[in-house]
């Protein structure tokens, strides 16, 4: 009997050829879509879809039916509210900006799809990730960048640890997009040229600040002041959770600086703003660290280059794991800015170490 | 090949119904309603048919509507009822209807009727008693279920029919779960108006029936021609029907050992379940109900985890409604039965049919118990978050 290997289908072309080239592999496939948010009610949120609309349902469904493999939706509503969307929520009211599709990997994919890929008797898991896993001489999993460096998505992976990649499957790791693409025209599929999805799926008109005021109560928003360095407040503003550390735009203050925000306190409402080159800092603090391989955790001081965000490059640095899940990362020629709540996470050369959540940057 | 377990869903196709297709590719030709002979001879196939699917249910032929099925029958019965009642402004209902009622009260109230859905009891029982007490001079008319499609429970309607009579509503009975499972006698229960449905019988999904007791009681939906006693225009569907009149014969034939049998299977299969998986709970009335259908909750479960992993291995069965994604919800019967949502989340419908076989079953009551305890401890329900 061949292996079988739940595929996580969304309705786009990366997940849709995953699945055809698994079936090509000779695997047996069977293709789930997960329903993570209700339908879009708004005429916009219809237009620019979701990934949970019924259309990229049927996408999904429509390539299944041509490679000839069964395929469900599932309901996975409550949990993705419980463990996504919450968090999501209560990490920007909390003053930090939460990076929710690293979330979705850990908590949705490699755990509660896995739980049903274990209940339909799977071996496996499939995504449409452009990740790579390779097994080395000994047995070990090790996570690596996808062979398209534009694509790479090995930093929304950085919670997986050596028992999701032993049993998990990313088709797409040495493809290109464009290749990607072609080889869906190929096997005629539908999803051959959909466009490419919204970076989070369940805000589809990219509104955060407008998502989270409609999932929280008004005594949960903190408003506040927009201060300098030396505590003069220089504005008003109408939540914490609008901010971002680093952001420029939309802070209603005219003056000749250019001014940036530096930081957070959600607690007062204060949010710090300041020149550009003050946001610099010469490392961060993480918390709830893991790591690929946790073998790495006894060797002290460890070199790296770290991702802070996902647009960014990686950059020299060194972490020390600290023995309640945090870690002190210092970069090696200082820093950028750190935006709390995003994930830090640990590389050498194209491997994927670990990583941890952003808790809040080294004072410089 | 699957072991077809979702005849509530809809029955395979029963060989006579198969058998009158293969004769009407070879033999028809033509309109029922045309003068020439070809016409003449479409119209006897089809007044045949109305006559079988006629005394399946106890009516005269003329009483009988085809349509296009269950749905429509329902919403004809309802829209139709109401448009032809003048002043009449409320409808008694129930909260465990097929959604084909439900969708066409909500319209209804839409409209600004007023609508009395009555509860059921926690076995998806309906009492006569509150029915009753929710009639008055101003109900239009009542609607209820006889055999309900998600837990098969029956009511007892035969009470109503007097008190009905005496307020002047009109009675519709939605029998599209109950024809061809129990024997149904139209005079019997004093219904003014029954749906029936063709697929759940063993003809092709896309025609059925509304029996109308009084033709000038009802208006009808669709409007044009006089064909169907000038209650629904349009050419009928004459494949469908002859294929629903062979289904009805040959269901009337059967249903003596039919019935029987599919009741012994059914008896076994929850016994056998019962044995293997503790904690097993039947929802509906274990005795006023519909000898094919198992609604049941399984402990520690997602019914949609066992659904698709049951598919897997072979067996086809139900649960609650589907979304238009495909996804399955809750069903709103067990819901309004009083189970809470995790329970419904939980639960599963098994409804056999005529070609069930004892192997079949047999071979069920392994793979069913060896799927749940796999569920169980790959995806334990307290895990998942429900609601």
């Amino acid at each position: 009997m061949s292996p079988r290997v739940i595929v996580a289908m969304s309705g786009g072309v990366d997940s849709s050829v995953a699945a055809a080239l698994l079936c090509e592999q000779g695997y047996d496939v069977i293709g789930i879509a997960m329903r993570l948010a209700s339908e879009p009610t708004t005429p916009v949120a219809k237009r620019r879809g979701t990934c949970c609309s019924h259309d990229d349902f049927e996408d999904a469904r429509r390539v299944a039916e041509r490679m000839d493999f069964p395929f469900y939706v599932i309901d996975l509503r409550a949990d993705f509210n419980a463990r996504v969307i919450d968090n999501f929520v209560s990490e920007y009211l909390g003053g930090r900006t939460p990076n929710p599709c690293v979330m979705c990997n850990r908590e949705i994919k490699f755990d509660r799809l896995w739980s049903r890929a274990r209940a339909l008797d799977a071996d496996y898991i499939a995504t449409g990730h452009y990740a790579r896993i390779h097994r080395d001489d000994r047995g070990g999993f090790h996570l690596m960048r996808a062979a398209d460096d534009a694509k790479d998505q090995s930093y929304f992976l950085f919670t997986l640890g050596q028992a999701e990649l032993s049993r998990t499957i990313f088709p797409l790791g040495t493809m290109t997009k464009a290749e990607v693409r072609e080889r869906a025209r190929e096997l005629g599929l539908a999803t051959a040229d959909k466009p490419e999805s919204q970076e989070i799926c369940f805000v589809p008109d990219g509104d955060y600040a407008r998502f989270v005021e409609r999932q929280s109560d008004h005594s949960q928003i903190r408003s506040g002041r927009i201060i300098d360095a030396q505590g003069r407040a220089l504005a008003d503003h109408d939540g914490v959770h609008r901010f971002t550390v680093g952001q420029r735009r939309g802070l209603g203050i005219a003056t000749g600086d250019r001014l940036y925000v530096r930081e957070i306190r959600a607690a007062s409402g204060d949010v710090v703003v300041g020149r550009r080159e003050e946001l610099n800092s010469p490392g961060l603090i993480a918390s709830r660290v893991s790591l690929v391989d946790e073998s790495i955790a006894s060797r002290g001081e460890v070199p790296v280059e770290v991702k802070i965000r996902y647009r960014h490059a990686a950059i020299p640095a060194s972490f020390h794991l600290e023995s309640d899940g945090r870690a002190e990362v210092r970069f090696t020629d200082g820093g950028p800015a750190v935006t709390p709540g995003q994930a830090c996470v640990f590389y050498r050369g194209d491997e994927v170490l670990g990583g941890g959540f952003i808790e809040r940057a080294l004072e410089a | 090949m699957a072991i077809y377990l979702d005849n509530n869903a809809g029955a395979p196709l029963r060989p006579e119904a198969g058998a009158a297709i293969a004769r009407f590719v070879a033999e028809a030709n033509g309109n029922p309603s045309s003068v020439h002979r070809d016409g003449q001879r479409a119209r006897r196939m089809l007044e045949r048919a109305r006559a079988q699917v006629a005394s399946l249910c106890g009516a005269q032929p003329k009483q009988i509507v085809f349509t296009s099925g269950g749905t429509e029958s329902n919403n004809f019965a309802i829209f139709g009822a109401i448009t032809a009642t003048n002043n009449r402004r409320r409808v008694i209902s129930s909260e465990i209807e097929h959604s084909s009622i439900l969708g066409s009260l909500k319209e209804l109230e839409r409209r600004g009727l007023e609508i009395v859905r009555i509860a059921p009891s926690s076995d998806g029982r309906l009492d006569p008693a509150r029915i009753v007490a929710a009639l008055d001079r101003n109900t239009a008319l009542v609607t209820l279920g006889l055999a309900n499609s998600e837990v098969g429970t029956i009511q007892d309607l035969t009470t109503l029919t007097r008190e009905l009579r005496d307020a002047g509503a009109l009675f519709h009975i939605d029998a599209a779960q109950a024809v061809g499972r129990i024997p149904i006698d139209v005079d019997g229960l004093g219904c003014d108006l029954m749906t029936i449905s063709g697929h759940k019988l063993g003809a092709p999904a896309g025609i059925g029936a509304l029996y109308v007791r009084d033709a000038a009681r009802i208006a009808p939906l669709i409007l044009g021609g006089p064909q169907e006693n000038g209650l629904r225009a349009g050419t009928p569907n004459l494949l469908g029907a002859i294929a629903f009149g062979a289904a009805a014969e040959a269901v009337r034939a059967a249903m003596p050992t039919e019935t029987a049998r599919i009741a012994a299977l059914t008896a076994t299969l929850y016994a056998r379940l019962g044995e293997a998986i503790p904690g097993l709970k039947l929802n509906g009335s274990a005795s006023n109900r519909i000898a094919n259908t198992l609604n049941l909750t399984f402990p520690a479960v997602l019914g949609e985890s066992m659904l698709i992993a049951l598919d897997l291995e072979g067996v086809e069965v139900s649960m609650g409604s589907a979304c238009a994604a495909g996804a399955v919800e809750p069903s709103h019967v067990l819901l309004a039965m009083g189970r809470s949502v995790a329970d419904a989340r939980s639960s599963l419908r098994i409804s056999l049919g005529w070609n069930n076989t004892a192997d079949e079953i047999d071979q069920v009551a392994q793979v069913i118990p060896r799927v749940w305890r796999r569920v169980a401890d790959a995806e334990p329900a307290q895990q998942a978050q429900v609601g």
